[in-house]
């Protein structure tokens, strides 16, 4: 029951995530938005990670360059985010994200790419996306 | 519109590359090392970009509000609720659940305007397809081959 309640929880933070940069890029510009909410999320998670102290840092050593530098995606990820929620709302924004997050996930799986164990592709990925995609053109309409 | 649904698709990539290059950051520290680099990389690059872009701009944040500090603990959030939910459930329902949420907090925000946001009519064709897509989403997740949603649990 706890895990459902996190799960749910987990998911409503990431719409507010959303939410609440579209909101303060009106206010002080969506640059200014991104770096200041991933500053303060930085030093929270900075505060954290001196008090819990988990994992080894060795460990970064194994580790590709390209993996240590995802984290500077969200630069774009929030730009593109907060603009394309004042362009299409927050429902077709996030729709149309998680389809394309989704499909690349599946991609990448499927032809192990970045070192991911190969999965197969089966039909209800297929059905699965076709849904997806018919839910979002039933929103517009 | 085609614009937003463009950007759209490209943050959601980007979140997918992300997901998955994060995971194997995972894998060798701990979620706060890992947390904390990902939010530290990000403040990087918006801060870089944000300078060549803006330039000194960048600084200009007569609005600023208190609320607009705490914003950034909703990515600490996000981590410790993704994190917990993994650890109690099977990975396929908590990410299920955690797709689903977004959807569902995505339609109230739109319906009720919360946090000054500009309302956007609820309909029933919204509802409809807002539940047309969760149904693809658990289609989707739960269609998956066996072997490696027992194998990796991250």
């Amino acid at each position: 029951m706890r895990g459902i309640i996190f799960s749910i929880l987990g998911g409503a933070f990431i719409t507010l995530q959303g939410v609440a940069n579209a909101q303060i890029s009106q206010q002080l510009g969506t640059w200014q938005a991104a770096t200041l909410t991933q500053f303060t999320g930085f030093l929270m998670a900075l505060m954290i990670l001196l008090i819990v102290r988990d994992g080894n840092r060795q460990g970064f050593k194994q580790i590709k360059p390209l993996y240590l530098m995802s984290g500077s995606f969200a630069a774009i990820i929030i730009y593109s985010e907060v603009t394309a929620i004042h362009q299409i709302g927050i429902t077709f924004t996030i729709s149309a994200l998680l389809i394309a997050q989704l499909c690349l996930t599946f991609l990448i799986d499927t032809q192990g790419w970045f070192d991911v164990p190969k999965r197969k592709m089966n039909l209800p990925q297929f059905i699965g996306i076709a849904m997806m995609v018919a839910g979002v053109v039933i929103l517009k309409f | 519109m085609i614009l937003g649904i463009m950007l759209a698709l490209i943050a959601g990539s980007l979140v997918s590359l992300q997901n998955i290059f994060n995971s194997k950051v995972n894998e060798y520290t701990g979620s706060w090392s890992t947390t904390t680099l990902v939010l530290g990389m990000g403040f990087v690059a918006s801060f870089v970009i944000g300078l060549m872009v803006e330039g000194t701009q960048l600084f200009a944040l007569q609005n600023l509000q208190v609320w607009h500090m705490l914003s950034g603990l909703t990515g600490v959030g996000v981590v410790i609720c993704l994190v917990q939910g993994m650890k109690r459930l099977n990975p396929t329902y908590s990410i299920a659940i955690v797709l689903t949420s977004q959807l569902v907090t995505a339609l109230m925000w739109d319906s009720f305007g919360w946090l000054g946001v500009e309302k956007i009519p609820f309909t029933l064709n919204k509802l409809l397809g807002v539940i047309v897509i969760v149904g693809g989403i658990l289609v989707f997740k739960f269609g998956e081959s066996k072997q490696r949603s027992v194998s990796s649990s991250k």
